[in-house]
């Protein structure tokens, strides 16, 4: 342990330790200082918004100097000031300097009102903008190659979290730091766009920026476009995660259930079929776990889930090596739509080209998802549009619906609407695993597991491993639940290296599961602070339910009998099946093309900096 | 000498404008200032701690411009302060030296200016904003315009890359240097805190090639460089040096695969006419290194080298459990993908003499030949031809041969080692794998006058090497014509001389004897003169290397150019890397120009170390601790019978760690001068 030291901010004397900040010890001791590119929840203090200054007397010297407090660490006898009128000036210059090459159109901007950067101009009393400069924010690119993400510099304060998030959190390092100077901005890895490069659509980096440079495509246009259409059907279904993580954007407390009030708010909006993703999440269960079962007989293993198309997308473009260990059972959000199309039709005698389905996720991924060419039948997509939690939230207000109003209602679908605790609890990592535990041991046993809970598949680490006893002729299974796709890359690499020793993988891409996903609501200046208000909310739910089993869902044993037969059969791989494809950009460059794109004064070789660009960048597989 | 009228460093003011200019006492630091290049007339100096103005009628508002445009070119955009505030005050500074001077707008500007000295994030920013307020707090009156003819209309925003910045106002030009204390201090002067921003910024590939423009042999590099640059990185103030070589290695061997597919020879922009073609005599360091900058310039190239592999000591001399031989040979390989040919067993001196090159063909030469001769000790008992004596480097080569399959020797009993340097240190490492019972090394000064790595002194002890300081070896014993043993002499220290070093002195009745089996002697090496003949027209200087111009490397014959260790002495792989560029832009400006021409970022090298020399570097504000990385290194247990690689690679978030420490030091140095500053081609 270290020694405490002394010293004051503001004159109040403040204790610390070795290498604390000034900004930890300001907050420990209740001084505000405006901050903007720091985010303490994941570590990050790159020191550049250079807003956070104060001014200190170090013990021997006379003269303040000004410093910024989040990565400045404090030394005994030194004296902090936050507020003299020269750090208001300067954190005010600060802020008016950000917004020189800012594209200040707050009233189009998707963060409007949740903006850190409106924040802080309001926290140092900014009343000007001197320093404009349109010529210098239009050259700011934007880039909306992504189905699911679009990138707008003309917003970006390069604080570089999406940076760090893609990087430290989720180990994908799609982002870089590219250009100098004015032209200095976040791009892609090898210059490619969102849409081609590494980048799997987490959405993780939207929860961390700032500023409205990064969000998810908006897409609540459409929905309204389809609900105002009479020709149209909308069949809304909506994620488990939803309902314990929306309240809070109407004032509500963080993980309280609110699947009825959303019920009722769909039904507000004009919804014609409202449905549950968890009813999907059951089924998806049902044909996981024959289809492991099966792969476990024949000694393939290990399998890893496909209910998270960011995971997907991260072994199709990182790892296509290891995509024949992916199971081929579809998403939850997938499998619904397949079936909104063809079986809900069916019996509900709709015609099924007058569906529309809309799925309200946490996710960005998905809407990448949606739009994939395997998702498709007779050329129309199964799910039509995705909105995330965030676009939800806005056309509620779009709509003026305020939830926290609404008297809760319940589904009354009797085909694709109920869901047992085992889909409810797929929002949280190790949720798909339990669930799929509780089905197969039953399979296998013919009866129940003793203690339906497993909870040697819970937990918050970000790999987690346990063996369990299916009995029967299956016997011990090595099980690894992991969320976050750092913690991925390392058991996918571990696979690949022959280290690994498992039977079942399942895999969040987002560290905590869907419960945190990507297009979740963002919580300004906090990374995942609910976590495990939502992950409690939702074990709270399973606990609550009636049956707790997939295979104990009544609309699913309805659905096997009067439409898929059983699992696995040749109606089911048809709708609830896919395969996966390689799409590992391999980049070829020469020296040329590097040197080409440097930016140094030093360049030796500076005859190479004018050449022509070769036509040397390709894409591979 | 140049007398300064007036001006401002690091916080002194100079004011002579009410003297006559011959009254004024020229700086003594400030010699030879009077031209930059020749009949081109210094006319200011801006800098990272003021400025000095030498000529009366500077436009001091237009230099002020010039800086401030290069700042804003060199910000990395990363922080707020320093990306918005350059060009903010590049072009409001344009503004009041183009339009409209106006008290108003210099208080604006001025304010913008303080902010980001006092906010921004990095050297550059801290630094780059000092000239103009230096002028402003103390020569505000020198910024009004002066009632001039009319500008030119350039705002200061026209610069090449090169910071070479042609166009003219009032007769003045600007040439600018962006450097840093590291990059001053790595003999080949690579852009250090770019290539560890680009792993920052995750773009691996760039900062590969930030090195690669100034040698081929980046991996090599990361392993065994002496690192002068991390001796002079300023983060040795707040804690540790920067860990400037292991990322260096990080990123070389991260991209080494992807990296072989880099060069080709139609990747090369320019080609040279066939006809001028250039022999590089030796595969070491140096000449490979020059080798490969005359080929990315298009030149037909040709490497005849003595051995019969690539990389000169680096392969046969510096052991492979600290350079595993095919890193080096994979970086040695980049020469025949750009087209340029190693022929191998083929001696000058031995096989062929410089007049044979030239009539065949060749228009230049550059001579990288090392020092691969070893001595001996001079002592009593001492016969060349005694079994168990052997000089270092003769050893090192047989054990690298050994390793490499060519006839085994075998080692055992007990080895002494004497000399105290790196090459002393590879003999007493390899030795205890060669299977040495005991290994003991004799130095005749004492551990802290050690010129050898002190990382590589801990290494071998902790491997078992027992060292003898303040000894030295009186006489060789032997019987039979083997070696049995050495007479060991203890020294004593007198007093520091003028560089600080003590010498030493026999102490009388000291001598006792070592029994060993084995004597090598590593106390250094000497250019082979077989290599040079009467008729090369080639000249050995005063130390037994061979005389060149030290800004050329031109040898007394035309057209052929030596460096690296034949030329400096037994040195390191950088400086004959370094050597190997110097030569191959020399080679260039010959085969063009016939003569070698004004290099000006030399010039400029020259001018920022004599104004260095008027300043103190200092870290003004706290700065959070965060240790150096550890490099993980093989158990000396283990290690100490194996020729395994001894240093592990660091991980890739250690990686990004640990270039989160560089302060980026950079710092903006221009000179205006009267008329522009020739171009030149490296
Ligand atoms: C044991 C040892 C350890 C060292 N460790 C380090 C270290 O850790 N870090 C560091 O920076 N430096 C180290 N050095 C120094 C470094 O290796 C040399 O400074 C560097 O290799 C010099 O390069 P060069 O090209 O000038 O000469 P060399 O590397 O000596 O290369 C000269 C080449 O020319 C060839 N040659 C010689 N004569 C002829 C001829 N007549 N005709 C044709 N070819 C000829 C030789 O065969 C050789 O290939 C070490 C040196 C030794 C000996
Ligand atoms: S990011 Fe914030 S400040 Fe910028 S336009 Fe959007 S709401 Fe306004
Ligand atoms: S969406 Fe995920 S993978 Fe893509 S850039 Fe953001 S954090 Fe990285
Ligand atoms: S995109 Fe957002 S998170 Fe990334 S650097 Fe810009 S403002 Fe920060
Ligand atoms: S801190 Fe960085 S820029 Fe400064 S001397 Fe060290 S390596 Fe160079
Ligand atoms: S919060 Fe401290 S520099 Fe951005």
């Amino acid at each position: 342990m270290h020694d405490t030291m002394q010293a004051t901010i503001n004159g109040t004397p403040v204790t610390f330790q070795e290498n604390d900040t000034i900004l930890e010890a300001a907050r420990r001791g209740g001084h505000f200082i405006p901050t903007l590119c720091e985010l303490s929840d994941i570590d990050h203090a790159p020191g550049t918004c250079r807003v956070c200054l104060v001014e200190i007397i170090r013990p021997g010297s006379e003269s303040p100097v000004m410093v910024t407090a989040c990565n400045t660490p404090m030394e005994p006898g030194m004296a902090v000031r936050t507020r003299t009128s020269r750090v208001r000036e300067m954190q005010r210059l600060q802020v008016e300097l950000i917004l020189a090459d800012h594209d200040q159109d707050c009233a189009t901007c998707t963060r409007h009102g949740d903006c850190e950067l409106q924040d802080v101009a309001q926290f140092v009393g900014l009343r000007q903008s001197r320093y404009t400069r349109p010529d210098w924010t239009r050259s700011r690119p934007r880039d909306e190659t992504s189905p699911a993400i679009i990138r707008d510099m003309g917003k970006c304060i390069r604080c570089l979290r999406c940076v760090e998030v893609c990087r430290r959190e989720q180990g994908v390092d799609a982002l870089v730091f590219t250009g100098t100077s004015l032209q200095a901005d976040i791009g892609m890895r090898n210059n490619l766009s969102q849409g081609a490069s590494d980048c799997v659509a987490c959405g993780q980096c939207i929860l961390v920026c700032p500023t409205g440079a990064l969000a998810e495509r908006d897409e609540t246009e459409t929905v309204i476009d389809f609900l105002d259409d009479p020709e149209v059907i909308t069949v809304f279904q909506f994620a488990p995660a939803l309902r314990v993580g929306f309240g809070e954007e109407f004032g509500l407390a963080p993980g309280v259930n609110v699947e009825g009030q959303i019920i009722t708010a769909l039904r507000t909006l004009g919804a014609d079929v409202v449905l549950d993703t968890n009813f999907a999440a059951d089924l998806v269960i049902m044909e996981e776990g024959y289809e492991l079962l099966g792969r476990l007989k024949e000694g393939r293993r290990p399998t890893f889930t496909s209910c998270c198309p960011a995971w997907v997308n991260f072994a199709e473009k990182l790892y296509p090596d290891i995509l024949p260990f992916v199971s081929s059972t579809r998403s939850p959000q997938q499998c619904f739509g397949a079936l909104a199309k063809t079986y809900l039709p069916e019996k509900m005698g709709l015609d099924p080209k007058r569906i529309r389905v809309v799925s309200i996720m946490p996710c960005t991924a998905k809407k990448d998802e949606a739009q994939r060419t395997m998702f498709r039948q007779d050329g129309a997509r199964d799910v039509d549009v995705v909105l995330t939690t965030r676009e939800f939230a806005r056309l509620l207000k779009r709509e003026g619906i305020n939830l926290a109003a609404l008297e809760p209602s319940t589904f009354d679908n009797p085909y694709m609407a109920e869901y047992t605790g085992a889909g409810a609890i797929f929002g949280t990592t190790g949720g798909v695993m339990e669930a799929a535990v509780r089905t197969m041991y039953s399979v296998v046993n013919g009866r129940e597991l003793e203690r339906i809970e497993v909870e040697a598949l819970r937990g918050f680490e970000s790999v987690r491993t346990a063996t369990i006893d299916l009995g029967g002729d299956i016997g011990e299974v090595r099980l690894a639940m992991c969320h976050g796709l750092k913690g991925v890359r390392a058991i996918v690499e571990d696979v690949l290296a022959g280290r690994a020793d498992f039977d079942f993988i399942e895999v969040m891409a987002c560290p905590g599961g869907c419960v945190d996903g990507g297009g979740h609501l963002r919580s300004k200046k906090h990374y995942q602070p609910y976590a495990r208000k939502r992950r409690d909310a939702i074990y709270e739910i399973d606990r609550q339910m009636p049956r707790r089993q997939s295979h104990e869902n009544p609309q699913v044993q309805r659905l096997y009998k009067d439409f898929l037969g059983q699992p696995l059969s040749h109606l089911s791989e048809e709708l609830l099946h896919t395969h996966y494809i390689r799409r590992r950009t391999e980049i070829k460059q020469t020296i040329n093309d590097i040197w080409r794109d440097i930016t140094m004064s030093t360049l030796v070789h500076s005859e190479f900096d004018a050449a022509e660009p070769a036509a040397s960048r390709k894409r591979k597989e | 000498m140049a007398s300064v009228i007036y001006g401002v460093w690091d916080g002194k003011i100079y004011d002579n404008r009410d003297r006559d200019i011959f009254e004024v006492a020229p700086l003594p630091e400030l010699a030879g200032f009077d031209f930059f290049n020749e009949g081109n007339v210094i006319k200011a100096f801006l800098g990272d701690r003021g400025f000095f103005v030498f000529e009366p009628g500077v436009d001091l508002l237009d230099a002020l411009v010039r800086y401030a445009a290069k700042a804003a070119e060199e910000s990395c955009g990363k922080c707020t302060p320093c990306r918005m505030g350059t060009s903010l005050v590049r072009d409001k500074l344009a503004m009041l030296h183009r339009e409209r001077f106006d008290t108003g707008l210099l208080a604006e500007t001025e304010m913008l200016a303080r902010h980001v000295r006092q906010t921004s994030l990095c050297g550059l920013g801290q630094s780059c904003m000092t000239p103009l307020l230096s002028a402003l707090d103390h020569f505000r009156d020198m910024l009004a315009p002066a009632p001039a003819p009319a500008r030119r209309d350039d705002g200061g925003r026209d610069h090449d890359r090169r910071g070479d910045d042609r166009q003219a106002a009032n007769g003045q030009y600007a040439m600018h240097y962006v450097t840093a204390p590291c990059i001053e201090a790595c003999p080949a002067k690579v852009n250090v805190p770019r290539y560890i921003d680009y792993i920052k910024d995750g773009k691996p590939s760039h900062s590969l090639g930030v090195i690669l423009q100034k040698y081929p042999m980046a991996a090599t590099c990361g392993r065994v460089c002496v690192r002068f640059c991390e001796q002079a990185c300023r983060r040795n103030m707040v804690d540790e040096a920067v860990g400037i070589k292991v990322l260096k290695r990080y990123v070389a061997d991260l991209e080494q695969d992807i990296s072989r597919q880099w060069f080709s020879p139609d990747m090369v922009c320019t080609r040279q006419p066939d006809h001028l073609r250039v022999a590089v005599v030796g595969a070491g360091p140096a000449g490979l290194s020059c080798a490969y900058h005359l080929l990315l310039k298009g030149y037909p190239v040709e490497v005849f080298e003595a051995r019969d592999e690539p990389g000169g000591m680096a392969a046969s001399g510096i052991p492979s459990y600290r350079l595993p031989k095919e890193v080096l040979r994979g970086e040695a390989e980049i020469i025949g993908r750009l087209g340029g040919r190693i022929h191998y067993n083929a001696r000058l001196g031995r096989d062929y003499t410089l007049d044979d090159l030239m009539g065949r063909g060749f228009k230049a030469v550059f001579l990288g030949l090392g020092c691969d001769k070893g001595r001996l000790l001079g002592v009593d008992g001492e016969d060349p031809d005694l079994s168990g004596l052997q000089t270092g480097i003769d050893f090192l080569l047989k054990v690298h041969e050994c390793l490499q399959g060519n006839g085994c020797m075998t080692l055992g009993g007990v080895v002494v080692v004497v000399g105290g340097g790196n090459v002393a240190m590879d003999c007493a490492r390899s030795a205890l794998r060669m299977g040495a019972d005991e290994v003991h090394v004799v130095y005749r000064r004492d551990k802290t006058d050690m010129p050898a790595d002190i990382e590589e002194i801990e290494a071998a002890r902790e491997e078992g090497v027992v060292f003898h300081f303040l000894t030295n070896p009186g006489r060789i014993l032997s019987e039979d014509g083997r070696i049995t043993g050495v007479e060991l002499v203890s020294m004593l220290q007198g007093e520091p001389d003028a560089n600080g070093r003590r010498s030493v002195v026999a102490r009388p009745d000291s001598a006792r004897v070592l029994r060993c089996n084995e004597v090598i002697a590593a106390i250094g090496q000497q250019v082979d003169e077989d290599s040079i003949s009467q008729g090369d027209g080639v000249r050995f200087g005063r130390r037994g290397f061979l005389d060149a111009d030290g800004t050329t490397l031109s040898t007394a014959r035309p057209g052929v150019f030596a460096g690296g260790d034949c030329y400096s002495g037994p040195s390191t792989l950088i400086k004959a890397m370094a050597n190997g560029l110097k030569a191959a832009r020399s080679i260039d400006d010959f085969l063009h120009y016939g003569r070698v021409r004004f290099f000006p970022r030399s010039r400029m090298r020259r001018i920022i170390g004599d104004f260095r020399a008027l300043s103190n570097e200092s870290i003004e504000t706290p700065v959070e601790n965060k240790y150096r990385v550890r490099v993980r290194e093989l158990d000396p247990e283990v290690r100490k019978r194996l020729f395994d690689e001894v240093e592990k690679p660091i991980s890739t978030e250690e990686a990004y760690e640990e270039a989160s420490r560089c302060l980026r030091c950079y710092r903006i140095y221009s000179v205006i001068t009267e008329s522009p500053v020739p171009d030149s081609a490296l």
